[in-house]
């Protein structure tokens, strides 16, 4: 792996009578200016500890913890951002205010009725197809059989949103084709329904579940399902209590993904629902964009929805997934 | 034992798998299609085609420097996330830190919190440090989104690296950056090279956060957002369709790399 005449300049980096290398990073480590700083703290195990965990260390806190800390201080303040002359206090009616209006409620049911649903539909739709490039496709071919699913998967979600309303418009595909074929007279509304958004998400997702479920699906050894045939058991009886079982943990890794996934989808709404669907996410931007002294109860919807849609995903987890937790 | 009945699964399935792909590919098809129509409203049949609109599109300013800003940012956040990825993996896998469970599940949690909610939290978060919106506030925020998978691909690939490979260098006189330098980064380049492509094309694919973190300063998908608001237009279609085609060119190649590091 090292070759032999820069792995001397590395034994000797700390002696100067030893050749000095001029490329890459032995010019680098030879240097006066690394020996003394770089070089010398790692010399100690304190310092190879401090370099090791620092920068990682500060940035998951900052980074990864802050913002979600941040909104929770934030969700509990009377005002935010500050006003001179407005006193901010400690305050829970941020909180209050979802459960005392409908209006808030209704868009966070709704929320979860559009992301549960189509998951459902999702897992029901892309099962089969995991199963087949998992199983069925030779060994040889499946890559390119699971390749050809992921094209349209490096679309984008504004792109592939996008081109649904293409299929679903009122002079669309399935519209305009109907209508060659005779079989409506005038377009059905599909776009800005219930249905278009549904659609959608199913579209904009279904790839989430396709690889957790494919990866587990492939996990299970063949010779399970011989064995099954061997002993007399058909089809419907292999895939219950052989396949189903043991896929378990592919079905609880993608239906959460596509679970939480669904719940912050925010352009695809916008862009394919209508007036009828107004999910969660886009009440909660209604807080931030314009009057900016409803920040604190933005912040509050935001942290209800996160909690509610961990726990749905925890309590699907539990369920399912039984016994098996680790985080590796 | 072949007979039709044993082989009805099999067919049902290859069939089910075809109609699925077809599935996912029309409506870009379509999408694609439509770009060449010679009118100027969406609407099926095509009848007459054209590549005007193509022609629109490369003239278009605002498109080239939204597509500009877009690689901009990608490139930046793409940079800081794999050095801050691959920094938090060599982390998790160094022995004698205590703890590791609980960094893997830090360093996940952007992964896990939905979209929406990680924008808002991020809004929050640049205000309550003074930071404006903007470039860099948009930079920080996809930084935050794509660390996570970083780390996955990074450990991914660090696990299955033999330990004596370091051992070897640091007996040989390497001190502990040196020996990441030549012998640890070496080893994780393939994953990281994938990683790398996956964490730009997130980013030039991200909405929500831009929509949040973003100044006046259109990106790529916000440009495309505010089209498709203000009307529907073969240009709209046109534009995607170009977009479309340079992402899944790059996403098929980055697949391509992946793979061959993972049979190597």
């Amino acid at each position: 792996m090292v070759s032999s005449n820069t792995t001397a300049g590395y034994a000797g980096g700390r002696d100067a009578s030893v050749p000095k290398y001029s490329t890459g990073i032995a010019k680098v480590v030879n240097s006066a200016l690394y020996r003394h700083t770089l070089g010398a703290a790692v010399e100690s195990r304190i310092g190879r500890v401090m370099l090791l965990t620092g920068v990682p260390l500060i940035w998951l806190v900052m980074m990864h913890v802050g913002p979600i800390y941040q909104m929770l201080k934030i969700s509990l303040l009377s005002h935010y951002p500050v006003q001179p002359g407005v006193e901010s206090r400690f305050t829970l009616d941020n909180y209050a205010i979802f459960f005392k209006e409908s209006l808030y409620f209704t868009p966070l049911i709704k929320s979860f009725i559009f992301a549960t649903t189509a998951t459902a539909v999702t897992l029901v739709v892309v099962y089969p197809v995991a199963y087949y490039v998992a199983k069925i496709v030779k060994p040889e071919g499946r890559s390119k059989a699971l390749l050809l699913l992921l094209v349209p998967f490096w679309a984008g979600e504004l792109i592939r949103t996008f081109s649904v309303i293409m299929l679903l418009a009122n002079r669309g595909a399935v519209n305009v084709l109907l209508r060659e074929i005779g079989l409506i007279d005038r377009p059905i509304p599909m776009l800005y329904t219930s249905f278009s958004l549904g659609f959608g998400l199913v579209y904009l997702i279904c790839l989430y579940m396709l690889l957790p479920l494919y990866s587990a699906i492939e996990k299970i050894p063949s010779q399970y399902l011989d064995a099954a045939a061997d002993l007399g058991a058909g089809p419907f009886t292999r895939f219950r209590r052989i396949i189903l079982p043991l896929s378990k943990d592919g079905i609880v890794s993608g239906c959460s993904l596509v679970f939480l996934t669904c719940i912050g989808v925010f352009a695809t709404p916008m862009l394919l629902g209508g007036p009828t669907t107004v999910l969660f996410p886009e009440t909660i931007s209604g807080f931030f964009h314009g009057a900016s002294d409803k920040w604190p109860v933005g912040a509050a919807f935001a942290l209800i929805m996160l909690v509610t849609a961990l726990i749905t995903a925890g309590i699907f987890m539990r369920l399912v997934g039984g016994k098996k937790r680790s985080a590796f | 034992m072949r007979n039709m009945f044993a082989d009805a699964p099999r067919t049902t399935l290859t069939a089910f798998y075809w109609a699925f792909l077809l599935y996912l590919l029309l409506p870009l098809t379509l999408m694609m299609a439509m770009s060449f129509k010679d009118a100027n409203f969406v609407a099926f049949p095509i009848g007459d085609w054209t590549l005007d609109w193509y022609a629109k599109v490369m003239q278009d300013k605002q498109f080239l420097e939204a597509c500009l800003y877009s690689v901009m940012i990608a490139a930046a956040s793409t940079l800081a996330a794999t050095t801050l990825g691959t920094w938090i993996a060599m982390l998790i896998v160094a022995e004698g830190i205590k703890g590791q469970v609980i960094i893997f599940a830090l360093a996940c949690l952007p992964a896990v919190v939905p979209g929406m909610i990680s924008a808002i939290s991020l809004r929050i978060f640049i205000s309550t440090i003074d930071m404006p919106t903007g470039t860099a506030a948009i930079i920080l925020g996809h930084t935050v989104h794509a660390v996570p998978f970083v780390v996955v691909m990074a450990l991914t690939r660090l696990r299955s690296m033999p330990g004596n490979l370091v051992d070897a260098a640091r007996d040989l006189g390497a001190d502990s950056v040196v020996a990441f330098f030549r012998v640890t980064l070496p080893y994780l380049k393939p994953a990281l090279v994938g990683g790398m492509i996956f964490c730009v094309l997130l980013s030039i694919d991200d909405f929500v956060r831009t929509f949040f973190l973003g100044g006046y300063r259109p990106t790529l998908p916000m440009l495309i957002f505010a089209k498709v608001q203000g009307g529907m237009s073969p240009e709209i279609n046109a534009m995607a369709t170009l977009v479309l085609v340079v992402t899944a060119a790059v996403g098929l190649y980055a697949e391509y790399l992946t793979r061959r590091a993972r049979t190597r």
